[in-house]
């Protein structure tokens, strides 16, 4: 009798062993699911009885989503990625897990990372609420092909009026364009020229910015090429978008690093090798995207999220799979040192262009974001379109941003 | 206990008990049957509306937890009605509501006259042809013209550039594509879906009152002489009052409300073009759900409420009257 | 008289013009939308755009299945469908024939209430209903999306406009002599009589809670629970968009309305307007 019981007790045991292969959801919005996609298969090495789902949507509707499910409560992840426009927004919230605190006592990690990227994810009262995983240092992209049948040097460019000197030469010369949207040069500027620990729209008291002289000079800018018909007009992440890298119609673009991963993988991958990247002009260096991941406090598997975090946040294995698979730029210093970072880039004709991006991330002043962001982001969008679009008058438009902001500000 | 005793009842007296009950339920069936839509009514309904009203004059957002709002009194309304984001999206509003509520009816009447006049077998199947729009779901519709309405090769701008080099109308096209997706532009591609989705549905309502008028009326008038634009003229189109205001007040109603072709076209307020294009519901949707400003959302709920409801006062005033009067 | 018949053939020609024109402007993007399911986007986005069909669908398919629940989220279409079109059927006829056959206290005013709800848009209902769903915890459930459908006031409309004029109120009367009950007489004689009316209501509930997208969208929180047309939306956004593939998601979507539609379009048209007609 009593054999029989061990027996069962024993059979139910491993019964339950086998049967635990728990399931981790990973809500994710693109690209990011496909660094996820290569640093899955190296966690299940280690954790081999864990299956990672992921949920992916797409940028505005992911957050979106997470930011009804943290109100609700209902319909969230285990773990959960948030893109630098969102951080802000989620750090001044409740729903997310205090990683300072133990069990996860992620301070010892914060030293391994880009500093600025812990001031990102830190709330105004200390919480730590999210890991770095990638940034995206701004750099030139531009057309090597293009450039020289124009007779451009891309050193010329290095100035903001030698940029659209350059540009008239290439419409006359080639027909290109210099690039597809005015905008991305303002923002560029914009984002270079916020001052270290601040947020792109607001000073370190939270008031609003947007009408200062920085501003003035990015959307002048802007108005300039688009006055002198430089830009081809097309909407970032469009069809058109995508048509014109490919049948190489614009010259040069403004972007984060992992543009090139976008680039490369699908967007024009017939154009390898005929790219090449440069530092911004006038001695810039701009933070462009970034990403993190986060626990919410709803999650009912907070160990196993924490462990997956670490492992895709804190390994150089993982970091590098994600650099690789889709030109995430680590977060984590120790990936950059990577011996990879030496190697040349196939897709841009054989630049070392890893190190210039390093270098850049290392130059860039630590951004600090703030919880009206995204709206902020989004008055300024329409401000600028105004301008470029409907010839509005620039202190006029951005004297209106900055009042609809403030509004939102209640 | 009460149960055990009308167990114990049939001793009594049977037949009795049948007659009560018979004339008990004859007696409340009625309101038996019709209450269930009261009672989710009352649930799903009017106590919504009425909560919204109430929180209206309060701030809340979800993150706050359940009951911990703050009276703001008319702030929220003050807020709406000041808010130039607000105003815009209402312009989009009216403005879709006029380009794409007017040809709807213009192109409709003739259309259901014309299908009456010279179709007889293939009626039903040529109506039905134009009515399939109407079924279809907005979302799938939206998702469909978005890639006819891309900038480059996308169909529409094509057949837009072979027009351009017939004669006359090259002239009035423009040259280079036309980017659809930017504030400026946008409304005319909303404008062309809802057009497309609902003229087939007035279309239906016009001819089944064209159907409706009597034939002898129309032989009457040939033979003294009137033709047939003459005929469409002054028996058709007045004979069509009541039904234009039904329909109108339809348009009206819905045009109001649009909120899926938009949602999508504009990639659910991603899009550059979302300040030219966004309607006064998407901006309700999209302060409730991704500023989560949930007092503010209700009062741009009541103030559109209200809103309807003076245009809707105002048809009835300019067609209501003559429709009557047309009887 | 010559003339004039030459006349009338050429309007008659003009007609047939205009109808067909018209008839390819309306068909147009539904050839298009199965067009596109069977190419890639590179096809659909190159020139000239694609006019025939291609040989992607099932890449495109494949596409559907690794990117969202499709069918998960096709049987959620349908089950919501079913649930509201088989409970409204019930309770509105219910209701419509409670108001079509018997005289009762405040019976125009509750009319009357239930005529003045279709007014109401309810796209402005979706907050107060959102709160509420909130309020009782019923966020990201099935039964928020039926349960408040399950009486319809379009349906109960209809229901007793056709009452009124199907049902002679002595074939009641006969039938409570022979003892039946009122649910009985509901369940035997008006339940059959009402057949076609109920086929049509069934149809417009039916393709109305199929084509659902506002409220799924809010109430709905995880792929699982969601609707085909709250999923395939989620496929459209920001970077590398399958286009082909959400055009294929569209085709299953649009495809069993346009059989439905085929088989019953008469009795959905007529059904539609015959109350726009009579008021």
């Amino acid at each position: 009798m009593k054999r029989t019981l061990t027996l069962l007790a024993l059979l139910a045991f491993f019964s339950l062993g086998l049967a635990q292969k728990t399931t981790l959801t990973v809500a994710v919005f693109p690209n990011l699911d496909d660094a996820l996609k290569a640093q899955i298969p190296l966690f299940n090495k280690k954790f081999p009885d864990v299956e990672v789902k992921l949920v992916i949507q797409q940028y505005a509707d992911h957050h979106n989503a997470l930011t009804t499910a943290l109100a609700t409560g209902q319909g969230l992840p285990d773990v959960a990625a948030i893109e630098i426009g969102f951080v802000g927004r989620f750090a001044e919230g409740q729903g997310f897990e205090d990683l300072n605190k133990a069990p996860y006592n992620a301070g010892q990690y914060k030293r391994l990372f880009t500093p600025y990227t812990i001031a990102q994810a830190t709330s105004a009262d200390g919480r730590f609420i999210a890991m770095p995983t990638d940034i995206g240092p701004g750099t030139f992209f531009y057309r090597v092909d293009i450039l020289q049948k124009a007779g451009v040097d891309p050193k010329s460019m290095m100035t903001w009026p030698g940029y659209i000197a350059a540009g008239r030469k290439i419409k006359s010369a080639t027909g290109a364009f210099l690039i597809a949207d005015a905008a991305d040069v303002a923002w560029i500027n914009i984002f270079a020229t916020t001052p270290a620990n601040n947020s792109p729209y607001f000073d370190e008291k939270g008031n609003v910015v947007v009408d200062s002289p920085r501003f003035v000079r990015a959307f002048e800018l802007a108005r300039n090429i688009r006055a002198a018909g430089l830009d081809a007009r097309i909407g970032a992440w469009t069809n058109e978008w995508y048509d014109a890298f490919k049948k190489g119609t614009v010259a040069t673009q403004f972007s984060g690093a992992w543009l090139q991963g976008h680039l490369q993988n699908w967007m024009a991958p017939e154009t390898k090798g005929l790219w090449r990247v440069q530092q911004l002009p006038e001695g810039m260096y701009a933070s462009w995207g970034g990403s993190f991941y986060g626990i919410p406090t709803a999650s009912k598997n907070k160990a196993l999220a924490w462990e997956f975090i670490r492992y895709v946040t804190t390994t150089e294995e993982a970091q590098i799979a994600a650099f690789k698979a889709i030109g995430a730029f680590p977060a984590l210093l120790a990936a950059q040192n990577d011996p990879s970072f030496a190697e040349p880039v196939e897709f841009l004709g054989g630049q070392q262009a890893r190190l210039l991006w390093r270098d850049a991330a290392r130059r860039v002043k630590p951004l600090k974001a703030n919880k009206y962001d995204r709206i902020a982001n989004e008055i300024l969008t329409a401000a600028l379109s105004q301008v470029l679009d409907e010839g509005k008058d620039i202190p006029s438009a951005l004297a209106e941003a900055k009042r609809l902001i403030e509004r939102r500000m209640r | 206990m009460q149960e055990s005793l009308s167990k114990a009842s049939p001793l009594s007296d049977p037949s009795r008990w049948a007659m009560r009950w018979s004339n008990f339920q004859r007696r409340y069936a009625p309101y038996i049957f019709i209450s269930p839509f009261f009672i989710l009514f009352l649930i799903f309904g009017l106590y919504p509306s009425l909560f919204s009203l109430y929180m209206s004059f309060q701030a809340w957002t979800p993150s706050d937890g359940w009951g911990r709002w703050k009276f703001v009194g008319l702030e929220n309304y003050a807020f709406t009605l000041t808010d130039p984001m607000f105003w815009r999206s209402m312009w989009n509003t009216v403005w879709l509501g006029v380009f794409s509520g007017l040809p709807q009816h213009l192109i409709a009447i003739p259309l259901a006259f014309v299908i009456h006049m010279v179709l007889s077998r293939f009626k039903t199947f040529v109506t039905a042809v134009y009515f399939l729009p109407y079924i279809t779901s907005s979302v799938a519709i939206a998702l469909i013209f978005n890639t006819l309405f891309a900038t480059h090769n996308g169909v529409i701008n094509l057949v837009i550039a072979h027009l351009n080099t017939w004669p006359l109308l090259g002239a009035l096209l423009p040259d280079q594509n036309i980017n659809w997706f930017t504030s400026a532009n946008i409304k005319y591609a909303l404008a062309v879906v809802v057009v497309w989705q609902f003229t087939g549905w007035n279309t239906l309502l016009y001819l089944s009152a064209i159907q409706a008028i009597p034939k002898d009326l129309y032989e009457a008038a040939a033979v003294d002489g009137a033709s047939r634009w003459q005929q469409f003229r002054y028996i058709t189109l007045p004979l069509l009052r009541p039904m234009m205001f039904f329909a109108v007040s339809l348009t009206i109603i819905g045009n109001m409300q649009l909120f899926e072709q938009p949602f999508v076209l504009l990639n659910g307020g991603a899009s550059a073009a979302t300040p030219g294009g966004q309607t006064a519901t998407m901006y309700m949707y999209r302060t409730a759900f991704e500023w989560l400003e949930m007092g503010t959302a209700a009062s741009i709920a009541w103030i559109l409420f209200v809103f309807i409801g003076i245009l809707t006062y105002l048809n009835h005033l300019v067609f209501g009257r003559a429709a009557r009067g047309g009887d | 008289m010559k003339k004039s018949s030459l006349g009338a053939l050429l309007v008659r020609l003009g007609g047939y013009a205009l109808l067909a024109l018209g008839g390819v402007l309306t068909v147009a993007p539904f050839y298009f939308m199965f067009v596109f399911a069977t190419h890639q986007r590179s096809e659909i986005f190159g020139f000239p755009p694609p006019l025939w069909f291609g040989e992607h669908f099932w890449s495109n398919y494949q596409i559907l299945l690794e990117k969202i629940p499709f069918w998960r989220a096709y049987w959620n279409n349908l089950y919501l469908a079913i649930m509201v079109t088989v409970t409204s059927l019930f309770f509105s006829s219910l209701a419509g024939f409670g108001f079509a056959m018997y005289e009762f206290r405040w019976r125009e005013r509750l009319f009357g209430v239930v005529l003045a709800t279709l007014l109401v848009p309810a796209i402005l209902n979706l907050i107060p209903f959102y709160l509420l769903i909130y309020q009782i915890g019923w966020i990201n459930t099935p039964k928020a999306l039926w349960v408040p459908g399950m009486a319809s006031a379009v349906g109960i409309f209809m229901m007793r406009q056709y009452i009124v004029s199907a049902i002679p109120k002595e074939l009641l009367d006969a039938a409570r002599i022979d003892g039946c009950s009122e649910f009985q007489i509901y369940r035997r004689i008006v339940l059959p009589l009402i057949r076609p009316a109920l086929g049509t209501l069934g149809l417009i509930t039916f393709i109305g809670s199929w084509n659902r997208f506002a409220d799924v969208n809010v109430i709905m929180r995880t792929q699982e629970t969601k609707t085909l047309p709250v999923v395939l939306r989620t496929l459209q956004g920001a970077t590398d968009v399958e286009w082909g593939a959400i055009m294929a998601g569209t085709a299953l979507l649009v495809a069993p309305l346009l059989l439905v539609f085929a088989l019953a379009a008469r009795q959905l048209m007529e059904g539609l307007t015959s109350g726009a007609v009579k008021s």
